[in-house]
């Protein structure tokens, strides 16, 4: 097997609030290999999304470590880890908080192969109308603002965003959380399809066990900042062995249809 | 079964930019008494709407044509034995929860008060008895230690907390019909069962109708004996919830259908799994 692309090891994040501490990610570790999906799944205030936090660098952990394609990613600062956050890209719930409302699409494509020096600017026209199309979006979606069009859109805007800078690992946090159903599986679709072609890594924070069991290999399911248990997807989801991973598969909603479609 | 209200030619359209946008478009549905019926929809379906409908919330600049006819009798109650309203009150005699509690609760009263406050509005009790059945209310709801919890504030509660919270302000007046817009929407998922359990139970304790609106097709089908799929402000198709999980007639309810993704569905990862 190759050297794993991200590897955390012992990472831990504390908040102290009214007083009290508050372990919110406390000894985890995990790593996740080139071209494949982990996901982070848990209940609400289990350390999911402070993972993502950490992993992205916009908070610093309190220990554990990071190595992040074979360099010691806290490490990094300046130019350096600069260059190195062009491999490593996000995208969240909800484009429309993440974004400024009134930019084009045009826009927030630009802004990566601008700030990353990828494309000149003579060169970044093309290179916007490519990323259109590799998300499955017309090239003439460009002049729009963002406000303008629909949410799937708005997801497809910010994943092309994401890999307008060739990541090798992008960071997911509830990214197909807020879509509407019919869109939903279209953007799973698309996600599979990025990672098969490009071999891109994805760290997938979900609260949604239907669908992480439907697109991740594996899986960490997390429990007030802990690893409750990990393994291969469909065999946790399958049969849980920790009490929040069997309380989680309870509590999800079954569709009991008798016919096949 | 009586129904409790019948829904004829309802459509709603809203002002903006100028412009008028239809929400609902002739919308006909009883609802029966007792019944436990799900509004089930993607955005823009008129879903919501319907709800603000219903429970008389719409905005006045709203556009509202037809009509809903109450059957009164129904909500004939020991506590208010002289009805002669023709439409039912909003707060007494249905209660609504939202999806976001922080935003239907007041964030600088202690939440006994909030609760006693609607017994007291609606059902003429006075501070002593309507805060005696905010705490009847908040064990209710399985808040622990209610007789503290009638003095803490909002923010001092989780997510999953508040919205039991605003349950029991929902129902501190005995309404008869209780609606639910997306009300565990915003939960995890553990949270959500836990308050659609406590829904159902409160439901069938009280005899109240139930309205669940929400997105989430399974959800629904849990809970509710009758599902009613819109689309695009219409009413696509309704019936009793094995009819339209095993038996929908509508491509769009097949649709929402083939596009949950349910612990038993097929991995979608084939593809990737095969080149790698």
């Amino acid at each position: 097997m190759n050297s794993p692309l991200l590897t955390v090891s012992g990472l831990a994040k504390r908040y102290r609030r009214g007083g009290k501490t508050i372990a919110a990610v406390d000894d985890v570790s995990f790593a996740i290999e080139p071209g494949e999906t982990l996901a982070l799944a848990g209940p609400s205030g289990s350390g999911k999304s402070t993972i993502a936090r950490l992993v992205l660098r916009l908070i610093e952990p309190d220990a554990g470590r990071i190595q992040f394609e074979g360099d010691d990613f806290l490490a990094l600062s300046g130019s350096a880890l600069r260059a190195r956050r062009a491999r490593l890209q996000m995208v969240f719930q909800d484009p429309l908080a993440a974004f400024n409302p009134r930019a084009t699409v045009a826009r927030l494509l630009d802004d990566p192969l601008r700030i990353h020096g990828i494309a000149s600017r003579a060169e970044r026209p093309r290179r916007i109308a490519a990323l259109l199309e590799r998300v499955g979006l017309n090239a003439d979606l460009a002049p729009r603002a963002i406000h303008e069009i629909s949410g799937g859109q708005r997801q497809r805007i910010a994943i092309a965003r994401a890999i307008a800078t060739n990541p090798s690992l992008i960071v997911l946090d509830e990214a197909v959380s807020a879509l509407d159903v019919s869109v939903r599986g279209d953007i799973l679709n698309l996600l599979l399809d990025l990672q098969a072609k490009e071999r891109i890594a994805y760290l997938f924070i979900s609260h949604d066990l239907g669908v992480v069991r439907a697109i991740a290999h594996r899986v960490v399911i997390l429990d007030a900042g802990r690893i409750a248990e990990s393994g291969d997807a469909r065999a946790v989801i399958g049969a849980p062995q920790s009490a929040i991973g069997k309380a989680l598969v309870m509590a999800t909603p079954k569709l009991h249809r008798t016919t096949a479609s | 079964m009586t129904a409790l209200l019948s829904i004829r030619d309802l459509s709603v359209a809203y002002r903006r930019d100028g412009r008028e946008v239809a929400a609902l478009k002739n919308i006909n549905l009883d609802i029966a008494s007792g019944e436990r019926l799900a509004i089930i929809g993607e955005s823009g379906s008129g879903k919501s709407t319907l709800a603000l409908a219903i429970a008389g919330l719409l905005p006045a600049s709203a556009r509202i044509g037809g009509r809903i006819d109450w059957q009164m009798s129904e909500f004939r109650s020991p506590h208010q034995p002289s009805c002669l309203r023709k439409t039912p009150l909003s707060g007494r005699d249905i209660g609504f929860v939202f999806q976001d509690p922080s935003a239907s609760l007041d964030p600088v009263m202690p939440i006994g008060k909030q609760i006693a406050e609607v017994a007291r509005t609606h059902l003429g009790l006075g501070w002593p008895q309507a805060y005696a059945r905010a705490r009847t209310l908040l064990e209710r709801v399985r808040l622990p230690d209610p007789g503290t919890a009638l003095r803490t504030f909002p923010h001092q509660l989780s997510g999953g907390q508040k919205q039991r919270v605003a349950i029991a302000a929902a129902i501190a007046a005995g309404p008869k019909l209780l609606i639910a817009d997306e009300a565990t929407s915003a939960l995890d998922t553990i949270v959500q069962a836990e308050i659609v359990s406590l829904i159902r139970q409160l439901v069938s304790e009280d005899g109240m109708t139930l309205l669940f609106v929400s997105h989430d097709i399974a959800l629904a089908a849990e809970l509710a004996e009758r599902i009613a799929v819109f689309r695009h402000g219409e009413l696509v198709e309704i019936g009793a919830t094995a009819e339209i999980v095993n038996a929908p007639r509508h491509a769009y309810t097949r649709a929402l259908l083939d596009a949950h993704i349910g612990l038993d569905a097929e991995p979608m990862l084939r593809r990737a799994g095969a080149s790698a």
